[in-house]
């Protein structure tokens, strides 16, 4: 499992509903399983990030299963001898024995995404583990084994399997065998960045005319036959490409639909299908759509998530008034830590009111500042200027939100301030074509500012951006909300520059004629925030593989 | 929050009074036979109007939601005449939303649907979906609500219409929630759904007798 490139940005997640509806239906038609030829061993370590009640912690998540080498079109692929292994850190363990627990039986689910061209299903991987006694001292180790879902498929071409998504259900015990309270924690886990090009599990060929693409790495060989042996290391296969998301061709799941009468798949091609582990007839309503390619967006990395983190892209229109302008920001990166829910003790009557204070970055390559973007303006109305800017943070960033449940409706409000001291920071201009040595310091003396709603909470120079939501109750949420998303405003002052100009020619004069003044309309838009260690949302993903925003927003005017 | 504990108790103090005056007297003798036609049938549900769950007095709202399992016939007070093997909350490009932000709820399934009561004169069997769990996030908040969700099915519509009481249902763990989603509050799960026969428009029935 090693030596893989690095995996392309797709939604964490996929959805599987109606293609495993269909089988369902069709699966008593397939013909019987032909014997393979050979069988793949699959024996895969690999990094993953849970989410504990103490924090994210870093997790050793084995999984061994066996496949066949190939596989005819519509042949049912079953994966066996399915085991997952997951090491929880020593640090994990305080976390066990605060509840009390002296034993935990485990319950695993892995979620494997199953791709074949631009096809895609995902099956869930469970399994189930003997009770066992927490350790002293750590790691955990817990083994869990399980039937897993069947696969079919009536196109030829190459079956990948990928790892994703982990969760570990813990029953736990005390000591005298009694249930703790909560008498279960379940633990949900992702790929680490580690993982990142490694979780590919197997790729099985299918169709006489399969011709697996050369590996980038040496694959494994398939064991013999008839080999029941144990699990080789290095068997799986490895090195292929995986599906390209960048061709901006919608990726799409395509829902099978039930065969013939004659036991065969009608239609078109439908691609892969997860089959059931048991006769059961899933909703077929679950929407098979595999949302389209992310757009291009700059890197939006948390380095060391916690289970508060969020990430978010933010684009959107600064006015320029004495320029008469706009100013584009392309989508850039903010790192949100979402501070905790706080209840007010004492709300207005009928109300019930709560807040939170998030502190936040902008994040640019490692650096506290937007990506740098160019703008035109018409300096004194005549004269063309571009300038190549950026915004450099200050100070922290904070995002407050409070939140109004007015009974007996149950209706709520919410007010989100965002407060950012930000210098603006001009790189480069150019006036009527005629490059301007601005200097390397040619920036406002101080940072941006806005009209303070509260200057005693928060002291200092800094830009105020109001987000307004509300949600009558039993109806969607409408407007800015911190982790969906919406429009951001606010007027900003720029301050005058200094520092700009080079050889001993201050600039400084004119950049603060032409630019600096009150009366700035700034509209940002934030895209849905990717809550880099939450669950993935199997319906609406929020992050990609390498927990970056899925959402890049577009600005509005 | 004593008040906001005190305006929720007078809510639900309100309902539980006006469905008291309500309730007709229990049937004479429960039944324990459940005729489920077609039995055994593979049956898909779909929402009809929106699918709350609200969590002290924070409201989260799926526009679209949909269910999936097998319904059989069964004996038993209560009996399990069902059993959900797939649910989904939100759709691709419709997330469930709060004033939180857009609301992720991953079910643990199966859960089970059970009934106690069936009147005859209107068709309505009443009973409960039996083993809830499903792992709830918003944002950076992420809880787990166990337990079960009170509601009835009606023969004539098919309408399966969970209606769960305060305590049914419990958030047994929290992360990231502060104050408002503690570990131990009780959320309800509020909504219909429109029940079908799988891939046809037959409404299945829930017949329950004591012969």
């Amino acid at each position: 499992m090693r030596g893989q490139r690095p995996t392309p940005r797709t939604p964490r997640t996929r959805v599987r509903g109606a293609t495993i509806a269909a089988f369902v239906a069709l699966a008593p038609l397939l013909p019987a399983a032909a014997v393979a030829l050979g069988t793949l061993k699959v024996d895969a370590a690999l990094p993953y990030v849970c989410t504990l009640p103490s924090g994210g912690q870093p997790v050793t998540v084995r999984i061994s299963a066996a496949f066949p080498e190939r596989a005819d079109v519509g042949e049912e692929i079953v994966p066996t001898d399915v085991t997952t292994t997951v090491e929880l850190p020593a640090a994990a363990l305080a976390d066990l024995t605060a509840l009390k627990a002296a034993t935990v039986r485990p319950e695993t689910r892995l979620a494997v995404g199953v791709a074949q061209g631009e096809q895609r299903a995902e099956a869930t991987w469970s399994g189930t583990g003997q009770p066992v006694a927490v350790p002293a001292e750590g790691p955990l180790v817990l083994t869990t084994t399980g039937d897993v879902p069947s696969l079919t498929t009536d196109t030829a071409g190459e079956l990948t399997l990928t790892a994703g998504g982990f969760t570990v259900d813990l029953a736990l015990s005390t000591a005298d065998g009694a249930a703790t309270d909560p008498a279960s924690l379940s633990v949900a886990c992702v790929p680490g960045q580690d993982a990142e090009g490694r979780t590919v599990l197997a790729r099985v060929p299918v169709g006489a005319e399969a011709t697996p693409t050369a590996p980038a790495t040496p694959p494994a060989s398939p064991s013999s036959p008839s080999s029941s042996a144990a699990p080789s290391p290095s068997a799986p296969v490895t090195g292929l490409p995986l599906p390209s998301f960048s061709t901006g061709r919608p990726d799409r799941t395509v829902p099978a639909r039930p065969g013939t009468p004659d036991g065969t798949a009608g239609g078109t091609p439908e691609g892969p299908r997860v089959g059931p582990l048991e006769e059961g007839d899933p909703a077929d309503g679950e929407t098979p759509a595999t949302p389209p390619p992310r757009p291009d967006a700059p890197d939006c990395i948390t380095r060391k998530p916690t289970p508060a983190s969020l990430s978010a892209y933010v684009t959107g229109y600064s006015n320029v008034r004495k320029l008469n302008g706009a100013a584009f920001l392309p989508p850039f990166c903010m790192l949100i830590e979402q501070g905790d829910m706080i209840m007010n003790p004492s709300p207005p009557p009928d109300e019930f009111q709560f807040s939170n204070l998030s502190p936040a970055k902008l994040y640019d390559k490692g650096r506290t500042r937007t990506p740098p973007f160019t703008s035109t303006f018409l300096a004194f109305g005549f004269q063309p200027v571009r300038a190549t800017m950026v915004l450099e943070q200050a100070g922290p960033i904070s995002v407050h939100t409070f939140v109004r449940t007015v009974f007996p409706a149950f209706d709520s409000y919410l007010t989100n301030t965002v407060r950012a001291p930000l210098v603006l920071h001009v790189l480069e201009a150019d006036v009527n074509g005629v490059k301007l040595d601005v200097g390397r310091s040619c920036r406002t003396t101080t940072p941006l500012t806005s009209r303070e709603p509260d200057p005693a909470t928060y002291p200092g120079d800094h830009m105020v951006l109001l987000g307004l939501g509300m949600m009558k109750f039993g109806q969607e949420a409408e407007g800015y909300i911190l982790t969906g998303g919406g429009p951001l405003t606010g007027e900003v002052t720029i301050p005058a520059f200094k520092g700009c100009g080079a050889n001993g020619e201050s600039l400084d004069r004119l950049f603060t004629a032409a630019i600096s003044g009150p009366g700035n309309h700034v509209k940002q838009i934030q895209g849905q925030t990717c809550g880099v260690l939450t669950p993935p949302d199997p319906l609406n993903p929020k992050c990609t593989d390498d927990g970056q925003p899925y959402v890049v927003p577009e600005a509005e005017r | 929050m004593q008040k906001t504990l005190r305006n929720l108790a007078v809510v639900a103090g309100g309902a539980s009074a006006a469905f008291a005056l309500a309730v007709s007297p229990a049937s004479a003798v429960a039944s324990t036979v459940w005729t489920v036609t077609p039995s055994p049938a593979n049956f898909s549900a779909v929402n009809s109007g929106n699918i709350v769950l609200t969590v002290n007095g924070l409201a989260m709202t799926c526009t679209k939601s949909t269910a999936g399992g097998t319904m059989q016939s069964a004996t038993g007070n209560p009996a399990t005449v069902g059993s959900i093997t797939s649910m989904a909350f939100g759709a691709s490009g419709a997330p469930c939303t709060s004033v939180l932000g857009p609301v992720s709820a991953v079910p643990t399934l199966p859960w089970a649907v059970k009934v106690f009561d069936y009147t005859a004169a209107t068709g309505v069997s009443k009973g409960y979906i039996d083993n809830v769990d499903a792992t709830v996030s918003v944002g950076a908040c992420t809880f787990r609500v166990t337990g079960k969700a009170s509601g009835t099915y009606t023969n004539s519509s098919g309408t399966l219409a969970v209606n769960s009481t305060a305590g049914e249902l419990t958030v047994v763990s929290a992360s990231g929630c502060g104050t408002a989603v503690p570990v131990g509050a009780k959320p309800t799960f509020k909504g219909n759904y429109l029940v079908k026969v799988t891939g046809t428009t037959t409404i299945p029935k829930i017949v329950g007798s004591n012969p």
